[in-house]
């Protein structure tokens, strides 16, 4: 394997530092992409379009049609599962996070393919510097690196200049100043918006604090872009299968008050159900009613 | 919490709440304390005190996970859990759907009790326990809530930090971890029963100093983190990734594809979720961090 693959380079350091991503080119084998394609067609039928739209009414963002997608490549029955479970931990993955989010990182959820034909809506830009969110937290110290947050996205297919796909405002994950709607929108975007050009065998690493999203896909290929969710060891956005107190521990939370089952919830944000949040005045302790 | 408190908590890394459980409340956790006696481990001596001169002493006696005793031994401890003068701190320290990480267990320290060298600090940078201040609002991950059920006087040992540690971007110097040589940035707040501590765990640097009191020292100790961070407790019995995820996502995988599956926790006992990279390109499993 070429050394360059498997190895971080200070270029790649200053990169991805400044510009909150990085591409690494021709990861993958000709044969490699074939394989990963193939099972993907031989799910074909399990694609979705993704229920509901992406765009949120930006007219530069819109398109014909929504995003496909679809999951579950690791669980599917063998061979088709091996060639995602070989970018799972592939050196070049292995080396980058290691770097940039600490041995001992983690899948936190994925993978995703993301498949567009030529009009599928783009995506509103999110994530930034500001708000500040500790779940995908980008800090630099001492020349070390810890990133919270890093999605891998796998390209098994071209995406060519202004074709669409994704797209990221460069820098934007050390901002603390709110992104402008005309920036998410991608409305009004100052200039500031750039999709880079990729090969199938192309790897994108993106810190997920960067102010990132899809511009409509203009291309005239399939776009297939396979991504990995991945985060730093002490952190969940996803929150697993083991989220409810009841879920969590044994009996004795039953004889717990809502309240204070309230904190005894796993970690993460991402899911259908959420935990409760807490208020107090100082005198007693509540759970707000949702509306 | 107010101006005060947010600034006293942003500079020294902790925050002391006085007076917040009533003497009858102090006496329904000692006599739960008391009635769960036996229950307690002992540690070895010299123990936590690890390679300092000044910190050793007796091993430190411990009763664990006071919020799942029986009833009623467990009220008095569940209360504090969410006590109000808790949530409205840490929906500031930590933002609003803070979590129970682990902890609840009471450090009981007779005289002459061994110290807990000093841990914990802004170098290197804790990701999940550490403290970050934007635009007005502070976001700590990681934050323990200390009950005193017993007074702790200047000078009686116990509880001790370097306030303002939670910022440092240098290492711990090895005379202050010991408390050999502590450049005199060494504090022990004094408290009293029925008062609270809040400190950054993690961020901060912080331990225990060798008690020297007659009277015993009762402290209960709540380990909190922010919504989306995790270090132990229940977070590590489900981190195996045969726990964590359905069968068939991890079915058949070799141990680096195992690694990256372990859920989220610091402390993954052990397993094998670190994963290295060799001069060939070769990636391996093991449960080394570093």
């Amino acid at each position: 394997m070429d050394k360059r693959l498997y190895t971080v380079s200070e270029e790649e350091k200053y990169y991805f530092d400044l510009r909150g991503y990085l591409v690494v080119r021709a990861v993958l084998t000709a044969n490699e992409i074939a394989q990963c394609n193939a099972a993907i067609d031989h799910f074909a039928d399990r694609i979705d379009h993704y229920d509901g739209s992406l765009s949120r009414g930006s007219k530069a963002l819109a398109g014909a049609t929504s995003r496909r997608q679809l999951t579950g490549m690791l669980g599917w029955p063998s061979p088709f599962r091996e060639p995602f479970r070989k970018l799972l931990v592939h050196p070049t993955v292995v080396s980058r996070l290691n770097e940039f989010s600490g041995k001992g990182f983690r899948l936190d959820h994925g993978p995703l393919l993301i498949n567009a034909a030529t009009g599928t809506e783009g995506h509103t830009l999110h994530g930034s510097g500001q708000p500040h969110s500790p779940a995908t937290w980008y800090h630099q110290q001492n020349g070390k690196i810890y990133c919270q947050g890093i999605t891998v996205a796998w390209q098994l297919t071209d995406c060519k200049a202004g074709a669409g796909g994704f797209a990221l405002v460069p820098g934007s994950h050390k901002t603390r100043e709110p992104t402008p709607d005309g920036v998410i929108s991608v409305e009004e975007d100052m200039g500031l918006v750039v999709q880079p050009e990729m090969k199938a065998g192309d790897v994108l690493f993106f810190a997920e604090t960067a102010t990132h999203g899809t511009l409509p896909w203009k291309g005239e290929n399939e776009r297939r872009s396979v991504l990995y969710k991945y985060a730093g060891r002490g952190v969940a956005r996803a929150v697993g299968k083991h989220f409810t107190p009841q879920q969590r521990y044994s009996d004795w939370v039953d004889g717990l008050t809502p309240e204070q089952q309230a904190v005894l919830y796993g970690p993460g944000v991402h899911s259908g159900s959420r935990a409760p949040v807490l208020e107090s005045d100082g005198e007693k302790t509540w759970i707000p009613q949702t509306k | 919490m107010d101006a005060k408190e947010r600034y006293f908590w942003d500079l020294t890394g902790y925050l002391i709440v006085r007076n917040v459980l009533t003497p009858e409340e102090v006496a329904a956790a000692n006599a739960a304390i008391d009635a769960c006696t036996d229950r307690m481990t002992q540690g070895e001596d010299n123990n936590r005190s690890r390679d300092s001169v000044s910190l050793r002493g007796k091993g430190q006696k411990l009763l664990g996970n006071t919020i799942e005793l029986e009833k009623p031994f467990c009220d008095p401890f569940r209360k504090m859990l969410v006590h109000p003068q808790v949530v409205v701190r840490l929906n500031e320290m930590c933002g609003k759907g803070f979590r129970y990480d682990h902890g609840s267990w009471v450090a009981f320290s007779e005289q002459g009790t061994e110290g807990f060298t000093l841990h914990g600090s802004g170098e290197p940078h804790g990701p999940n326990v550490a403290y970050h201040h934007q635009n007005g609002r502070m976001y700590c991950n990681g934050v323990t809530a200390t009950w005193q059920l017993a007074d702790g006087a200047a000078g009686a040992g116990g509880f001790a930090c370097v306030a303002g540690s939670h910022k440092s971007a240098f290492p711990i110097p090895a005379g202050v971890r010991t408390c050999d040589a502590d450049l005199g940035v060494v504090i022990q707040p004094e408290t009293k029963a029925g008062d609270v501590i809040f400190f950054m765990d993690g961020a901060q640097t912080h331990g225990t100093l060798p008690w020297v009191s007659e009277v015993p020292r009762r402290s209960v100790l709540f380990k909190y983190a922010s919504r989306t961070a995790v270090r132990s407790g229940v977070s590590t019995q489900v981190a195996p990734p045969e726990i964590y995820w359905d069968e068939a996502i991890v079915e058949g995988m070799s141990d680096p594809e195992r690694a990256v599956m372990y859920g989220p926790c610091t402390n993954t006992g052990g397993g094998k979720a670190y994963l290295d990279i060799d001069e060939e390109g070769n990636v391996s499993a093991s449960d080394l961090a570093v």
